[in-house]
């Protein structure tokens, strides 16, 4: 059967949706990201490229988003994809007990990110908050901290929450791809005399590793736009230890009203995840193959 | 199928993706009853229940008028409402914070004057100021907050402390409630601490209104005396452990829990935070103070107050007189004392008839030497951050002068 040119028509809604939804406003963020547009007035002056050298120059706290930003997301994509794997490999059967802890692991995934935040923020709380309590009751004092008010440890402990609040998801994935190994492979490493180690390194990792690529990529991308919640539980407090490029530019164009600058740090913010991500793909390409 | 089908098939999709859209932004505020809908829109949603009230209230005495409420978090509000309202179709009715986004809001003429308006009469003439703007009236602040520590009766009277008029003073209350076993201060270091505690640390340090303006136009700085000493004054209670522990990790909903429970004997934000306190432990009673900085006879300001809630009419609401309608309808002394003894906050409206304890207990307040919040009239977000910032900064280690020096930085991005 001859499809004819009317299949290209099957494109057309989703070509419009991501021309109206995407390309347009990344357009238009380049064409303001040249202005002092304020987001409010009719008006507005070119700058040239005066808000990019006004943010290599002069900003310090874009430069201290960027390296949260980037600690943030160095936590959040060994940690998660770890614990995602891990937890994949204990669970890939079809038993019951597998599809409950899947179920289980997966739960925190469907919850709102402001509710997320509001249970850590309260977990977090060093006077009232449950993991203190648990920590003095056990006469682990030492390990009752200053979770999200110490500036040296902010980052993580909202880091770890991501963690927590995503590996089930990123788990789904690892399995899927673990499912999709064909089991004489490993029957085969079995009579070869593998042990464990051996079969995961070379039957299990090189044929999980596009579901790998595919998780460290989404999770990268997820850490750097992981607004609300670090909105929720400090919005980038204290003294900036937690601002990210997200809360920064949201910052910077809703509370400030600075929409030509905050246009100009998105163009940088797009710029570097996708230097990041496509880096991550070839390394991790290179490697599988 | 053919083309002329899939043409059809696409037609039909963006007319059902459009269509949906437009119903969305066609807000109709006449019905088919002939009634007007005027849309309401403000940021307390703790004040929900007595809203409701008084809006079946005035729609029983304004036939023909509803009223639709709609309440968005704080910081979202603060946010995004200045987009909301833009195109008049919600926020008949809007309120707005004094300060930064009044400048906005006054900026993108976005409010109608109300200055020949007969029911601005109502209000208290001295503390109309933060909704005014070249000479004219664009809102009336409806409440009147004091932004500084709220304290515990029963324990000062308990521990025999008069309330401290110097900083020696201050400090020495403090170690007397720490060495009775209370956490002297609760404070919301997490959140709205630094942002409300600052404001009466720095008010005697630095007298005159205007050195916010001065920072922005680059004629003070923060690395000045005014500022690093304020930031040394935190340091050292901070460090003196006159905080609870932990502090930049408490926010206010905690310090509040820490003062309610009795384990604080003040809390380090303000008056606002009374009716929670109370709600939680109905049996205290509670009174307002602010920490002196300087000996007792340089003192020039008594405590910190803010008029804020600042109710507006919509340049471009088609219903503009009916919100009008509604305003002074919030402003008639009967409705005012409602909405003042059911929320617990002193309002700007003359005569209100303040019944609730807490209200009665604080109104002297109203007479004493205070000063409009000094936070609020830092225009630029961006340098507000970084004040802040560098309060936390001090609180969690950094000397004052550093943790300035820092937050100057940040000041001269944006000093033209």
């Amino acid at each position: 059967m001859k499809a004819g040119k009317s299949i290209y028509l099957f494109v057309v809604p989703g070509l419009i949706l991501y021309l109206i939804f995407f390309i347009y406003p990344t357009i238009s963020a380049l064409f303001y990201s040249f202005t002092n547009w304020d987001g409010l007035s009719t008006e507005y002056d070119f700058v040239g490229v005066s808000n990019y050298v006004e943010i290599f120059t002069a900003d310090a706290i874009f430069r201290k988003s960027l390296v949260n930003n980037i600690e943030f997301m160095l936590f959040v994509v060994i940690f998660q994809t770890l614990f995602s794997l891990v937890f994949a490999l204990f669970l890939t059967k079809n038993s019951k007990r597998s599809v409950f802890l899947r179920a289980l692991y997966f739960f925190p995934t469907i919850l709102s990110s402001v509710s997320v935040a509001f249970i850590w923020s309260y977990m977090y709380d060093p006077n009232l908050g449950l993991i203190n309590t648990v920590m003095q009751a056990i006469n682990l004092d030492s390990l009752a901290l200053n979770w999200i008010g110490n500036e040296d440890i902010a980052i993580y402990s909202i880091s770890a929450v991501q963690v927590w609040f995503h590996t089930g998801q990123m788990l789904i994935i690892f399995v899927a791809g673990l499912q999709g190994i064909p089991k004489d492979l490993y029957e085969v490493a079995k009579m070869e005399g593998a042990n464990k180690w051996q079969t995961f390194k070379k039957v299990t990792w090189p044929l999980v590793a596009p579901a790998a690529t595919i998780v460290v990529a989404y999770t990268t991308i997820q850490s750097f736009k992981a607004f609300d919640l670090i909105f929720a539980m400090t919005r980038g407090g204290p003294n900036y230890s937690t601002e990210i490029l997200a809360t920064l530019i949201y910052n910077t164009a809703f509370r400030s009203y600075r929409f030509g600058y905050a246009s100009a740090e998105s163009v940088i913010f797009m710029i570097v995840i996708a230097i990041i991500t496509i880096v991550q793909m070839r390394v991790l390409r290179s490697k599988a193959t | 199928m053919n083309v002329k089908h899939m043409m059809l098939a696409v037609f039909i999709l963006m007319t059902v993706v459009l269509g949906a859209c437009s119903s969305e932004s066609s807000g109709e505020s006449d019905s088919a009853d002939g009634s007007k809908t005027i849309s309401f829109i403000h940021w307390r949603g703790e004040d929900k229940e007595v809203f409701d009230k008084l809006i079946e209230k005035f729609e029983k005495e304004n036939e023909g008028i509803k009223v639709d409420m709609t309440i968005y978090p704080s910081e979202q509000y603060q946010s995004t409402a200045q987009t909301l309202i833009r195109d008049g179709e919600v926020g008949d009715v809007f309120t707005s914070f004094p300060g930064s986004q009044f400048e906005i809001m006054d900026k993108a003429g976005l409010m109608t004057d109300l200055s020949g308006e007969e029911f601005v009469s109502n209000f208290n003439e001295s503390l109309l100021e933060a909704g005014q703007k070249d000479g004219k009236q664009w809102a009336v602040p409806y409440q009147l907050v004091f932004n500084q520590p709220v304290y515990n009766k029963g324990i000062f009277e308990e521990l025999g402390i008069e309330i401290p008029e110097s900083w020696e003073e201050f400090l020495a209350m403090n170690e007397t409630l720490k060495e009775n076993g209370y956490s002297p201060m609760a404070f919301p270091g997490a959140d709205i601490g630094p942002g409300q505690l600052m404001n009466s640390m720095m008010m005697n340090n630095a007298t005159d209104e205007d050195i916010f303006t001065q920072l922005e136009n680059g004629e003070t700085k923060l690395t000045d005396e005014w500022w690093v000493k304020t930031l040394s004054q935190f340091k050292e209670l901070a460090d003196k452990g006159y905080f609870q522990d932990d502090s930049l990790g408490t926010k206010h909903d905690g310090a509040i829990a820490l003062m309610a429970q009795e384990k604080a004997a003040m809390l380090g934000s303000g008056s606002y935070a009374m009716a929670s306190i109370k709600e939680q432990n109905p049996d205290m009673e509670l009174g307002l103070l602010a920490p002196i900085t300087v000996p007792a006879d340089e003192a020039v300001y008594e405590g910190i107050h803010t008029t804020t809630f600042m109710l507006a009419v919509n340049k471009n609401s088609d219903t503009k007189d009916e919100a009008k309608k509604f305003i002074e309808f919030l402003s008639q002394p009967e409705n005012a004392s409602t909405y003042a003894n059911e929320t617990g906050q002193h309002l700007t409206v003359n005569d209100v008839n303040y019944e609730s304890e807490v209200l009665k207990n604080t109104a002297d307040w109203m007479d004493k030497d205070t000063r409009f919040q000094p936070r609020y009239l830092i225009n630029s977000a961006d340098i507000e951050k970084a004040v802040i910032a560098s309060i936390q900064s001090v609180i969690g280690g950094t000397s004052p002068e550093d943790a300035a020096a820092e937050a100057q930085k940040v000041v001269d991005q944006f000093v033209e």
